[in-house]
């Protein structure tokens, strides 16, 4: 009985605070002359409702989880990644160059050559703050926001002037090659097998974490950086090393919405998943093991949000302030626990 | 006058007036940074200030009208903020990452609900220029200093008037002495909480200011992620600054100059394509910090929360 009670109580503060959530945006949502209940059943149950939305979904829940991740584990070493946005997008840019370029070979090697190179280019932009904190200690809170506007200015030009697609009538590039494309797990609605991967990552991720002497390493790092200097820890490195693993974490996000679903370069195909990924990391706090539930769940809000806004015009952004909400009100809960 | 001079007045002129932004919204952080209290929500700040700010212009027909409402709401954000840090003593960076995300949130939600969604935005007059009688004559300098809009002038003032208060009232020895050592400030009878509310609230106000002057001056309307980061350039810039007001005056026309040199290439036709002079402010901004990082006097109790019945800090 006493870890399900255990369960229980650490499970509480999470209940209470989307509950308090959703209450107080239901406030707002019926003095703006909405149906409450209608809005919220869409919101909460639309990806169950249907196959497309379940793989719908899952498609979402796919690049939430990596670019969480991706905040996630340098946190575990107390350094902040904001720019997972500039990192999916260099991973796009660098799977879609590999795709066009090599766009012959069979899958079995052009496939991973373009997951590849999106993590190796995404690791690199993670890796160009680890540089600058590493040799001239600059803040990487900073340093990976403004590359992230760096990388905007990179996918534009690419999909614009290198490989676009003028047919497209917006900055896009041409297609990759056929061997690029993640094969599918469920061919209509098409479900690729991005999804199995990124679950395997997740698991990978929290094993290195918890689990593993590097790991142990990192959250050493993060919970006292002059005991884990002492201890013989070289702290510095492992601030850029948690950034480059962050950037290749993002990266793959990137190269799995070229491969597994536009199949080529799309100016926008970041969506909103870097705040998305902030508030996922930040509910979590920080653990690697509730990481996929919360992407989940927040998947199935964002799912939920579009059908909203298309059945009842509620603009999406609703969900976001909910969403944005729930982490108020968990940082509050620690608040009342405190005491 | 010359074609040369011409050149050198529009380009003078359109830095003044691209500075703005920076300046408010970098002495606002500033402001509340002096008080211990680091506010990293300006990007989300900034764009309720634009998106409330031309509401305001467009429902009530009256540019001051929505610069005063700009104002409340990055008032209330920062009021918000020090309420978190201060009296709840939560993480500053989670509370201001959290405000960030509320602010893109509202910023676009707002016109939707009170506009509509449309194809074409409504436009809002923008901030016109108001010549300093005299003054306006002097050449090359009257163009260029004396005939701007209501906020170039109100921001060089700003940055003067913060700098006396700041290093010559008893007041500013006050604040600064909050966002060095909270614990001595306290032991001297400085009320500690005050200006820890105090100093972002404002700085929250100018924060807000300094969103609502780009539908305001720049496009007469607002659209999403307007800000393009500025807010964010604005926290590297009150580094850059060393937290002091005249340094980060003088870091946001560095700013502007290179925005609007950008801009001015861009438009020109040049050989490079548009893409890498629109990222140039940022690489610049790096470049700067790689050289003046490590040397920037920042308050020594920048980012901490302060609990005065703690022991030792």
């Amino acid at each position: 009985m006493a870890p399900v009670v255990k369960a229980i109580k650490g499970f509480l503060p999470y209940f209470v605070a989307v509950v308090a959530a959703f209450v107080a945006a239901g406030i707002f949502i019926a003095a703006m002359g909405f149906n409450v209940l209608d809005a919220y059943s869409t919101i909460l149950f639309t990806s169950f409702r249907t196959n497309n939305g379940i793989v719908q979904t899952l498609l979402t829940f796919v690049p939430l989880t990596l670019q969480a991740l991706a905040f996630t584990v340098p946190l575990a070493a107390g350094k902040y990644n904001i720019g997972g946005e500039g990192q999916l997008i260099m991973g796009a840019i660098g799977a879609t160059a590999v795709g066009i370029i090599f766009g012959g070979l069979p899958a079995i090697l052009l496939l991973p050559a373009v997951l590849l190179a999106g993590i190796l280019a995404g690791a690199i932009w993670g890796g160009i703050p680890g540089w600058l904190l590493y040799r001239f200690g600059i803040n990487e809170i900073l340093t990976t926001v403004l590359l992230n506007f760096v990388a905007f200015g990179f996918i534009d030009f690419v999909a614009t002037k290198v490989w676009s697609d003028p047919a497209a009538g917006h900055p896009t590039t041409i297609p990759i090659g056929k061997g690029g494309f993640l094969p599918l797990l469920v061919s209509n609605p098409p479900l690729h097998a991005g999804v199995l991967l990124v679950i395997l990552v997740a698991v990978g991720v929290y094993i290195y974490t918890n689990r593993t002497v590097g790991g142990y390493d990192l959250v050493a790092t993060g919970a006292n950086p002059r005991a884990a200097q002492v201890y013989g820890i070289n702290v510095r490195w492992m601030f850029v090393f948690s950034l480059i693993l962050a950037g290749g974490l993002a990266g793959l996000s990137g190269a799995v919405e070229v491969a597994g679903i536009q199949h080529r370069l799309i100016e926008g195909l970041q969506s909103n998943f870097l705040q998305l990924g902030l508030i996922i990391g930040l509910i979590a706090k920080g653990n690697n093991k509730a990481v996929p539930f919360v992407a989940f769940f927040i998947a199935v809000l964002e799912i939920g949000a579009g059908a909203m806004q298309r059945t009842m015009m509620i603009p999406v952004e609703m969900v976001f302030i909910v969403e944005a909400l729930v982490l108020v009100f968990i940082l509050l809960s620690d608040v009342v626990r405190r005491r | 006058m010359g074609e040369f001079d011409v050149q050198v007045i529009t380009f003078a002129k359109l830095v003044l007036l691209s500075m703005v932004p920076f300046v408010l919204a970098a002495q606002g952080t500033m402001l509340g940074g002096r008080a211990g209290v680091f506010n990293v929500a300006q990007e989300g700040m900034m764009l309720v200030g634009a998106s409330v700010g031309f509401l305001g212009a467009y429902f009530y027909g009256s540019v001051l009208m929505g610069m005063i409402l700009a104002m409340l709401s990055g008032g209330l954000f920062g009021l918000v903020l020090s309420y978190f840090t201060t009296s709840l003593k939560l993480d500053q960076f989670v509370t201001g990452l959290a405000l960030f995300f509320i602010g893109i949130g509202v910023s676009t939600l707002l016109p939707k609900l009170a506009i509509g969604i449309t194809l074409s935005p409504p436009l809002i007059p923008t901030l016109k220029e108001v010549p300093i009688p005299l003054l306006s004559q002097i050449p090359l300098l009257g163009p260029i200093f004396f005939s701007q809009n209501v906020l170039v002038y109100a921001s060089i003032i700003l940055s003067v008037v913060l700098w006396y208060f700041l290093y010559k009232t008893s007041f500013g020895l006050a604040l600064r002495s909050v966002g060095e050592s909270p614990q001595t400030a306290d032991s001297m009878g400085v009320n500690v909480t005050f200006w820890r509310y105090a100093a972002p609230i404002v700085g929250g106000m100018l924060i807000g200011l300094a969103g609502a002057y780009l539908p305001m001056v720049y496009t007469g309307t607002f659209t999403e992620q307007m800000v393009k980061g500025r807010g964010w350039l604005a926290i590297a810039l009150t580094f850059f600054g060393g937290w002091s007001p005249l340094s980060i005056f003088l870091g946001s026309l560095f700013f502007a100059s290179v925005e609007v040199a950008a801009y001015r290439v861009q438009v020109g036709g040049s050989a490079i394509p548009y893409q890498f002079l629109l990222m140039l402010p940022y690489i610049a901004t790096i470049l700067i910090m790689m050289v003046s990082f490590r040397r920037a006097r920042v308050p020594a109790f920048l980012g901490q929360n302060y609990d005065r019945e703690k022991r030792s800090l």
